[in-house]
C-alpha cells in the first residue's frame, strides 16, 4: 500500500471506522519513509484520534522509534520501544530483536509538526492537564487553521478548568484572526480572564491601535474602532497585572515556605546535636553528603535489579529515605562511641576534632566515589507539577514542605511524648545530675547524637532531588545550617523551625528586587544585624547554671 | 639555527640535547580540577602521540606539568616558574578566565608563549597568547543566529556572577538589539549606571547557587507567551539544580529551550543527561562528530588511557570535549608554527602563526589568523539521553573575532 493511498482510504473512513490494524500498518510506512513526504503524511495524521497514534508520535519524538532489518525478512520494519520490550508497529506483535535495532530520531523540524500533532490529538485526551496545555499551545500559535477545531471542542468541554484553556485559546487565537468586532471581544474577554498568555499580544494591540487612533488620515469609524480597541487593552492590561501581582505574592510565599523547609531539613539535625547536645559538629555537612550517595547507590543498586524507568525502579526514593537516615546514624554512632564521648566536656576540641573528621570524610568520598559529583536523577514521580491560581507548585517543593513538617512533629512527639525523650532532655540539661538519677546518659547521648546525624542524613536524601551529590557538598550547607541554629537559639528546637522559615521568606521576597547576588549579601547582613541586637537568637536559652 | 634554538631554551643538562621541554599550567586540584586535569590528560596524550612519530624538530616534547590549585596568584607564581626556571618553549594551559588574566603579564615580561584553550569572552589579544578557545562569535553568536532562525522572538539570559558571563552576556544584548529584538524581549534584567549605559544585561547567581525556584519562575512568566529561549552561562555544578528545577516547574526544551555554554560532553560525566535532553549546546568540536579523523583521535584517546601509567589518570567512562580538542589542536598548531619556523624561538614561531598555520583536528580544519585566534567549524547539538550531542547545524570556518562590543550598528 502507497503512503498516499493508505492515507486517503484512511481518511476516507474516518478514523472512528478505521481498524487499528489499518492504521498501524499506515504509521509503519510513514516511519520508514522520509523527507517532505513524511512531514505531510504526518501533518495529516492530526485529524484522526486512534490512541496507537498517540502513542507512536510521542515516542517517536523521543526516540522511542527503531528500525530493524530481521533476519531472513523481506525488509525493514519499524518498531516501538516499550518497557518490558519491542513491539513490531505494523503488526502490534512483541519482537525480540537480533543486535541493538538502530533508534529513528526525527530532525528538529519534524519533531515541531510531531508535537503539533501530538497537541492537536491531545486536545481530545481524556486527561485534562494534556488537553488544557495542547489547547494553550495550539491558542498562542494563532494559526486560523486550528480556530475551528477550539471552538468546536470548547463546547464539549465540562472541567471547568479545562474549559477556560480553551476560551482563552479561543479568544487569543481570535485577537489574530477575528473580525474587529470578535476583536474587541476577545480583549475584553481575556482581561477577565486574567490571561497571562495573551498580555504582550494585547500590548501589542493597545500599541498599534493607540497609533490607529491618532491617525488623522483615517476613517472616522476606523478611528472610533481603534479608539475603542485601545480603550478595552488598556483595561484588559490592568486587570491582568493587578491579577499577575497577587500570583506573585503567592508564588513568593510558596518559594519561602520550600527554602524554608529546605533549610530547616539541614539543619535540624545540627538543631540536635549542636543545640541540645553542645558539641560544636563541624562534620554536620559530612552527614548530609553521606545521606545524598546513599541514596546514589540505592538508585544504583534499583536500577540495576529492576532496569531504569521500570515502575519498580520509580520507587528507588521511598527506600532511600530510610536507609539514608540509618546510614547516617550508623556513622553517627560511629563518631560519638570513637571520638565526641571523650570530648563533651571541651568543646573548642570537640570542634577541631570533628573539623578534622569533616575532611577525612570528604576525601573518603573523593577516594570512594571519585571527585566530580555523582548523577542523582529525579523519579518521574518528583520531577513534574500542577498550578494552583497561576502559582507553579512542583512536587518535589512540596514533598519537601511536608516532609520538614514530619519531622518536626515527629522530633517533637519523641523529645516530649516519650520516655526516652525525656531521659534526652534530662541529660542535655545536666549530664551528671541525670546519670546519678539512674539514667543511662552514655547511652542516651550516643542515640541523640545518631539521631541528630540521621537526620542530616534524611536532608543530604532529599538535597539529591534538587541539588548536587559530592564530595563538597557539606561544605554548601554547613554555614547555613550554623545560621540557622544561631538565629534560632541555641538549644531551641522551634526556635530553628522558626529562623530557616523566616530566612527563607525573607530571601525569595528580596531575590526578585535585588537579585539572587545582592539578595543573599542583604540577608546576610540582615542576620549580622540580628546577632548584633540579639546575640542569644530568637528564642535565647534561659538557665540557672552560675557559668552563663 | 640550532645554537639560537638551543640558546632559547637554555639547554643545560645531557638529556636536553634531544628533548624540548614543554609547560602544561592547569589546575590539578581544588574546585577547578575536574574540568582541568581532563586538559592534562589529552595534552599528555597529544605529546605521546607526537614523540611517537618523531618529536618536533627531531626532538622529543619533555612535559613539564605544574598545578595551578584553583588559586590564581598560584597560575603567575607557577607560570613564572616555567618561565624562568624550566625555560619551556611553550605552554598549554588556564581554563578560568582569571587565571589567564593572572599569568599574562608574566607572559608579557618574559616573552613566553602560551596556549590558551577554553570558550571565553574576548576583548584580550596579548602577543604571547595564542587563543584555541572559541570566541564569542564562535560559539555564542551563532547559538543566536540559529535560535533566531528557529523563530525564537524572546530571549532570557542567565549566568553565574563573573568576568566571563557578564562580559558575553553584554555582547549578546547589543547583537540582539542589532537584530530588531526589542528591550522588552530581552530577559533577566538590565543594570544601568548614571548616564543610563547599560552595564550588565541578565540574571546573575552567585558560584555554587542552589536555589533556581525565584529565577524558574521567572523563565515561566517569561515563556508564557511562547517563542522563548534561556541563554545559560551557569557555571559548573549550579546547573543541576537549575535544570532539575527547569524540568520540576513542566518547562520543556519544545517550550523554551536553553541553550548552554559551558556544558560539554566532559561536564555530563557528574551531570544527569535526563533533565537536559533536548536542550542545546553549542561549541567548535562534539564528540558525536561523525569523521575518520575523528574516530581515530577518540580510539587513539582511549587507547592511550589504556596503557598510560601516569598515575591518578581516570580511566573508566572517558569522553572527549571541545576544550579537549582545542588543547590537541594547540598543540599541533605550535609543532607545525616550530617546523615553519625551522626553530623554538618564540618571536620566529610567534611570526610563523601569524602568517597562518592550518592543522586538520578531530573537529575540522583549524587555521590560525593574524588576530592569534582561530578560524574553525561551530556546532550546535542538542542533549541526548546518553550525554551526547546529536549535530543540528553546523558553521563552516567562522573566523574568531574577539572585539565585539559596540561593533553591532542598531537596526
Amino acid at each position: 500500500m502507497s503512503l498516499w493511498a493508505g492515507l486517503a482510504a484512511f481518511a476516507g473512513l474516518g478514523w472512528s471506522h478505521a481498524t487499528e490494524e489499518e492504521a498501524r500498518e499506515l504509521l509503519a510506512s510513514i516511519v520508514l519513509t522520509s523527507g517532505e513526504e513524511q512531514a505531510q503524511a504526518v501533518e495529516a495524521l492530526g485529524g484522526h484520534g486512534d490512541s496507537i497514534i498517540g502513542t507512536v508520535i510521542e515516542a517517536w519524538r523521543v526516540g522511542g522509534i527503531s528500525s530493524y532489518t530481521p533476519p531472513g525478512g523481506t525488509g525493514k520494519i519499524a518498531l516501538l520501544k516499550e518497557p518490558e520490550g519491542y513491539t513490531d508497529i505494523a503488526t502490534g506483535e512483541k519482537v525480540v530483536p537480533q543486535g541493538d535495532p538502530v533508534t529513528i530520531r526525527p530532525s528538529r523540524a519534524l519533531r515541531k509538526t510531531l508535537k503539533k500533532v501530538a497537541d492537536l490529538l491531545d486536545l481530545a485526551s481524556p486527561d485534562p492537564a494534556a488537553r488544557i496545555a495542547a489547547a494553550e499551545k495550539l491558542g498562542l500559535s494563532q494559526n486560523p487553521d486550528y480556530l475551528p477545531v477550539l471552538r468546536d471542542r470548547l463546547e464539549m468541554q465540562t472541567n471547568p478548568k479545562v474549559r477556560r484553556a480553551f476560551d482563552e485559546a479561543v479568544n487569543i487565537s481570535l485577537l489574530a484572526n477575528g473580525t474587529p468586532q470578535e476583536q474587541l471581544a476577545a480583549v475584553t474577554a481575556l482581561g477577565n480572564l486574567r490571561s497571562y498568555p495573551a498580555r504582550d499580544l494585547i500590548e501589542a494591540l493597545r500599541v498599534k491601535n493607540a497609533e490607529a487612533a491618532d491617525d488623522d488620515g483615517a476613517a472616522p469609524e476606523s478611528r472610533a474602532h481603534a479608539a475603542a480597541m485601545q480603550a478595552a487593552a488598556v483595561e484588559a492590561l490592568g486587570q491582568i497585572d493587578g491579577h499577575q501581582k497577587v500570583v506573585e505574592v503567592y508564588g513568593t510565599l510558596f518559594r519561602g515556605l520550600s527554602l524554608g523547609s529546605v533549610l530547616l531539613l539541614v539543619a535540624y539535625g545540627l538543631a540536635i546535636t549542636f543545640g541540645l547536645m553542645g558539641v560544636i559538629n563541624m562534620a554536620h555537612g559530612e552527614f548530609i553528603a553521606i545521606g545524598g550517595y546513599t541514596v546514589y547507590l540505592v538508585q544504583g543498586w534499583f536500577a540495576t535489579t529492576f532496569g531504569e524507568g521500570t515502575a519498580g525502579y520509580e520507587t528507588y526514593f521511598l527506600w532511600a529515605l530510610p536507609a539514608s537516615f540509618l546510614v547516617a546514624a550508623f556513622f553517627g554512632i560511629i563518631l560519638e562511641r570513637g571520638v565526641i564521648r571523650f570530648l563533651y566536656k571541651r568543646p573548642l576540641e570537640s570542634l577541631l576534632a570533628t573539623w578534622g573528621i569533616s575532611m577525612i570524610l570528604q576525601q573518603a568520598f573523593r577516594l570512594h566515589f571519585g571527585a566530580a559529583n555523582v548523577a542523582v536523577a529525579s523519579p518521574q514521580w518528583l520531577s513534574s507539577s500542577f498550578e494552583v491560581a497561576g502559582v507553579t507548585m512542583s512536587y518535589n517543593r512540596l514533598f519537601v514542605i511536608g516532609f520538614a513538617l514530619f519531622v518536626i512533629v515527629a522530633t517533637w512527639l519523641l523529645l516530649t511524648r516519650t520516655s526516652w525523650g525525656l531521659h534526652v532532655r534530662a541529660t542535655m540539661q545536666n549530664r551528671q545530675m541525670a546519670s546519678s538519677l539512674g539514667v543511662r546518659s552514655a547511652r542516651v547521648n550516643m542515640l541523640t547524637f545518631a539521631f541528630g546525624s540521621g537526620l542530616a542524613g534524611l536532608a543530604g536524601a532529599f538535597i539529591s532531588q534538587i541539588g548536587n551529590v559530592g564530595p563538597s557538598m557539606g561544605q554548601t550547607y554547613i554555614v547555613d545550617s550554623f545560621m540557622v541554629v544561631v538565629i534560632g537559639g541555641v538549644g531551641n528546637l522551634a526556635g530553628a523551625a522558626l529562623s530557616s522559615l523566616g530566612i527563607g521568606m525573607v530571601d525569595q521576597s528580596l531575590q526578585p528586587l535585588l537579585g539572587p547576588v545582592m539578595g543573599k549579601i542583604t540577608v546576610l547582613l540582615a542576620i549580622i544585624l540580628f546577632l548584633q541586637f540579639k546575640p542569644g537568637g530568637l528564642f535565647p536559652a534561659r538557665s540557672r547554671s552560675l557559668d552563663d | 639555527m640550532t645554537a639560537a634554538a638551543a640558546l632559547a631554551l637554555g639547554v643545560g643538562s645531557a638529556p636536553a640535547e634531544d628533548t624540548v621541554k614543554v609547560g602544561v599550567l592547569h589546575s590539578l586540584s581544588g574546585t577547578m580540577a575536574i574540568s582541568e586535569t581532563s586538559l592534562r590528560d589529552i595534552l599528555l596524550f597529544t605529546f605521546d602521540e607526537i614523540n611517537a612519530k618523531g618529536g618536533v624538530l627531531g626532538k622529543k616534547i619533555e612535559p613539564v606539568v605544574v598545578d595551578g590549585a584553583s588559586d590564581w596568584p598560584l597560575f603567575a607564581e607557577k607560570a613564572e616558574q616555567l618561565l624562568v626556571q624550566d625555560k619551556v618553549a611553550v605552554t598549554f594551559g588556564c581554563w578560568t578566565s582569571v587565571s589567564r588574566k593572572s599569568v599574562l603579564p608574566v607572559y608579557e615580561k618574559y616573552n613566553g608563549l602560551l596556549f590558551y584553550p577554553v570558550q571565553y569572552e574576548g576583548e584580550e589579544m596579548s602577543k604571547n597568547i595564542f587563543y584555541t578557545a572559541e570566541a564569542v562569535n564562535q560559539q555564542a553568536i551563532p547559538a543566536v543566529d540559529f535560535l533566531l532562525e528557529e523563530g525564537i522572538k524572546k530571549f532570557y539570559l542567565i549566568g553565574t556572577d563573573y568576568v566571563y558571563p557578564q562580559t558575553t552576556n553584554l555582547v549578546l544584548f547589543e547583537y540582539l538589539l542589532s537584530k530588531g529584538i526589542p528591550v522588552e524581549n530581552i530577559g533577566g534584567g538590565l543594570r544601568k549606571d548614571a548616564s543610563g549605559k547599560v552595564i550588565s544585561a541578565g540574571n546573575y547567581t552567585p558560584f555554587g547557587h542552589s536555589d533556581f525556584q525565584q529565577i524558574v519562575a521567572d523563565i515561566k512568566k517569561f515563556s508564557a507567551s511562547g517563542d522563548a529561549a534561556v541563554i545559560n552561562t551557569i557555571n559548573g555544578d549550579a546547573n543541576v539544580p537549575f535544570f532539575k528545577e527547569f524540568a520540576a516547574s513542566g518547562l520543556t526544551s519544545e517550550d523554551c529551550p536553553v541553550v548552554s555554554f559551558s556544558i560539554s560532553e566532559d561536564e555530563f560525566r557528574a551531570l544527569p543527561a535526563k533533565d537536559l535532553v533536548g536542550h542545546l549546546g553549542c561549541w567548535t568540536y562534539f564528540m558525536s562528530i561523525d569523521s575518520p579523523a575523528n574516530k581515530k583521535f577518540i580510539a587513539d584517546f582511549q587507547a592511550w588511557l589504556n596503557k598510560t601509567e601516569v598515575p591518578g589518570i581516570v580511566k573508566e567512562k572517558r569522553v572527549t570535549c571541545s576544550p579537549m580538542v582545542l588543547s590537541h589542536n594547540g598543540v599541533y598548531i605550535w609543532k607545525a608554527a616550530v617546523e615553519k619556523a625551522g626553530s623554538f624561538d618564540v618571536d620566529k614561531v610567534r611570526e610563523a602563526l601569524l602568517g597562518g598555520v592550518s592543522f586538520e583536528g578531530p573537529g575540522g580544519k583549524v587555521t590560525t589568523q593574524k588576530n592569534h585566534h582561530l578560524t574553525k567549524n561551530v556546532y550546535i547539538g542538542e542533549t541526548l539521553e546518553n550525554g551526547q550531542f546529536s549535530i543540528i547545524k553546523s558553521f563552516d570556518n567562522v573566523v574568531g573575532e574577539p572585539f565585539l562590543k559596540g561593533t553591532f550598528g542598531k537596526k
